[in-house]
């Protein structure tokens, strides 16, 4: 099947430094993909690019089986909802208004609702809003729109928990009455891993990790105790971290658990805690899983 | 509704922007009115700030709209010829207020003042079909003028916008130095001179300079990023 959304040596310089470097990612279509990285990781440009709005140095993308640059056929499929959208001198009803003229699927119901949901005034200036607020428009229109391909940038920047709730319900409710290919970055990893069905790292330029986020549960362990203990149980397996402390160690261990494993680690008086989604984000970020290929194919080894 | 038209309501949304198009006539037609003794009777100079107006309405629709248009899902293209499209129904409806305008002048004699203010001398000067189409032009090409410095102002900050505007500056020079050139050798003996040009033949230039800024401007905005 061709993928929403496929990058080929996607690559985007600027004068002194790499933004992004060889890309190669593709993301199914009706699903939920986290894009994740610390900040300067190039998430931006690669949603920049994915959009149309700016453009690769080398490479390529692809959206929805066509190049996003200039293609209309294209870009009225695709909505892109970024952190630090500027805009016109416009009412937040006007902002809603104008999108609606654009997006074939805009559902005027849902932006109506998203508006009493985050509490917005449809006569009041954008320019006016708070920064929450401004996040506020730009997940509505972002949802309403409905498009086939929804890009969210930092959706949320400014909004208080319950909103960033809202937020989470409202996507997964309407995702589930109408699929769409969403690819969200966030660094609220943790809130949204539960939603994520694939996860793509970045870390500056490049892919560090790009697996399905099932392969990921669980697929790194937090062992601490004694070290002996420790390392008879680490034997023969990959790991990503050490720790020491006298008698004490603690690592971070890669693959799955078996019955025996947890057994052994019982009565060793081992502590098993396995890594969430952000903890395994911050090692790939660290460096332990480049190249991607390494980590997708760990990945695999965990998943059988 | 085609992606043109969309681009140009969504443009006037902004409605303050436009709005101060009419406010600008009565306000620059006051000042001739008051010192029309003093700087003779000819006040068409006053009429300048509504047709500069229109140049500015052309940059703000680049530096203020462009960013969210694009996120609307405009192509560059669209949003570029929406928006001249815009400018065009603008300087249509703009070109027709002055020529009735320039007909009630000339029915009054000057207001009553003997004053000239919709009829500039030479350029809007004779029947109204050619006040009505030399407005028209002359105000779209500023428009697209206007755009063309927005979209810069996009690409290349403030130092691009000043390399752009000395280049043109250059342009002129080295207009003026061939047209001299041309006097003492050709231009003289072929019997030419702008002063030969009619109103008319000046529009049409005018129309050829506005289609070239309206390709530059499309050259331009091309590879805008947002």
């Amino acid at each position: 099947m061709t993928p929403a959304i496929s990058c080929a040596g996607l690559t985007r310089r600027y004068r002194d430094h790499t933004a992004l470097d060889d890309i190669n990612v593709a993301i199914s279509g009706g699903t939920i993909t986290g894009l994740l990285g610390r900040n300067g990781a190039g998430k931006t440009t690669l949603l920049r690019i994915m959009a149309g709005q700016e453009f690769p140095t080398a490479g390529s993308v692809r959206v929805l089986g066509a190049p996003p640059a200039e293609n209309e056929a294209v870009l009225r499929r695709l909505v892109f909802v970024r952190e630090d959208q500027a805009y016109p001198d416009l009412k937040v009803g006007q902002a809603l208004r104008a999108a609606s003229w654009f997006y074939p699927n805009w559902d005027r119901a849902l932006a109506s609702a998203l508006l009493d949901d985050f509490g917005l005034r449809a006569h009041k200036a954008v320019k006016k809003l708070s920064r929450g607020q401004r996040s506020a428009l730009g997940i509505t229109i972002g949802l309403a729109a409905r498009a086939e391909v929804t890009l969210f940038d930092e959706p949320y920047a400014g909004l208080d928990a319950v909103a960033r709730q809202v937020f989470y319900d409202r996507l997964l409710a309407d995702f589930a009455e109408f699929p769409r290919t969403v690819l969200l970055s966030t660094h609220l990893i943790d809130e949204a891993a539960a939603m994520f069905e694939g996860v793509i790292v970045l870390d500056r330029g490049r892919v560090v990790l790009d697996a399905a986020a099932d392969d990921l549960r669980g697929a790194a362990t937090r062992v601490s105790g004694p070290c002996l203990a420790v390392e008879a149980l680490a034997a023969g397996r990959p790991v990503w971290e050490r720790r020491r402390l006298g008698s004490q160690a603690s690592i971070v261990m890669v693959g799955p658990l078996s019955a025996d494993d947890r057994e052994q680690a019982r009565s060793s008086g081992l502590d098993l805690t396995p890594l969430s989604l952000q903890q395994i984000v911050v090692q790939a970020s660290t460096g332990v899983l480049a190249p991607a290929d390494e980590a997708s194919s760990e990945t695999e080894r965990t998943s059988a | 509704m085609n992606t043109w038209v969309k681009v140009a309501r969504y443009n006037l949304m902004m409605s303050a922007n436009y709005l101060v198009l009419p406010l600008i006539l009565p306000f620059s037609f006051a000042v001739g009115a008051v010192t029309v003794g003093r700087s003779g009777h000819n006040a068409a100079g006053y009429l300048l700030s509504f047709v500069i107006y229109f140049a500015m309405l052309g940059m703000q629709t680049i530096g203020r709209s462009l960013p969210f248009g694009l996120t609307l899902g405009a192509s560059r293209r669209s949003f570029y010829f929406g928006t001249a499209l815009l400018g065009m129904a603008l300087a249509l409806v703009s070109g027709l207020v002055l020529t009735a305008l320039q007909a009630i002048e000339r029915a009054t004699d000057g207001w009553g003042l003997s004053m000239r203010f919709f009829r500039v001398p030479y350029l809007l000067n004779g029947p109204w079909y050619a006040t009505w189409l030399t407005s028209v032009v002359g105000l779209f090409a500023l428009f697209v003028y206007g755009m063309w410095y927005g979209i810069g102002y996009n690409r290349w900050g403030l130092l691009g916008t000043l390399a752009f505007i000395a280049v043109q500056a250059l342009v002129v020079v080295a207009g003026v130095v061939v047209v001299h050139f041309e006097h003492w050798h050709v231009w003289s003996a072929a019997g030419g001179s702008f002063a030969g040009l009619t109103a008319l033949g000046l529009t049409g230039v005018i129309a050829a300079l506005a289609v070239l800024l309206l390709v530059g401007g499309h050259a331009t905005i091309r590879r805008a990023t947002v």
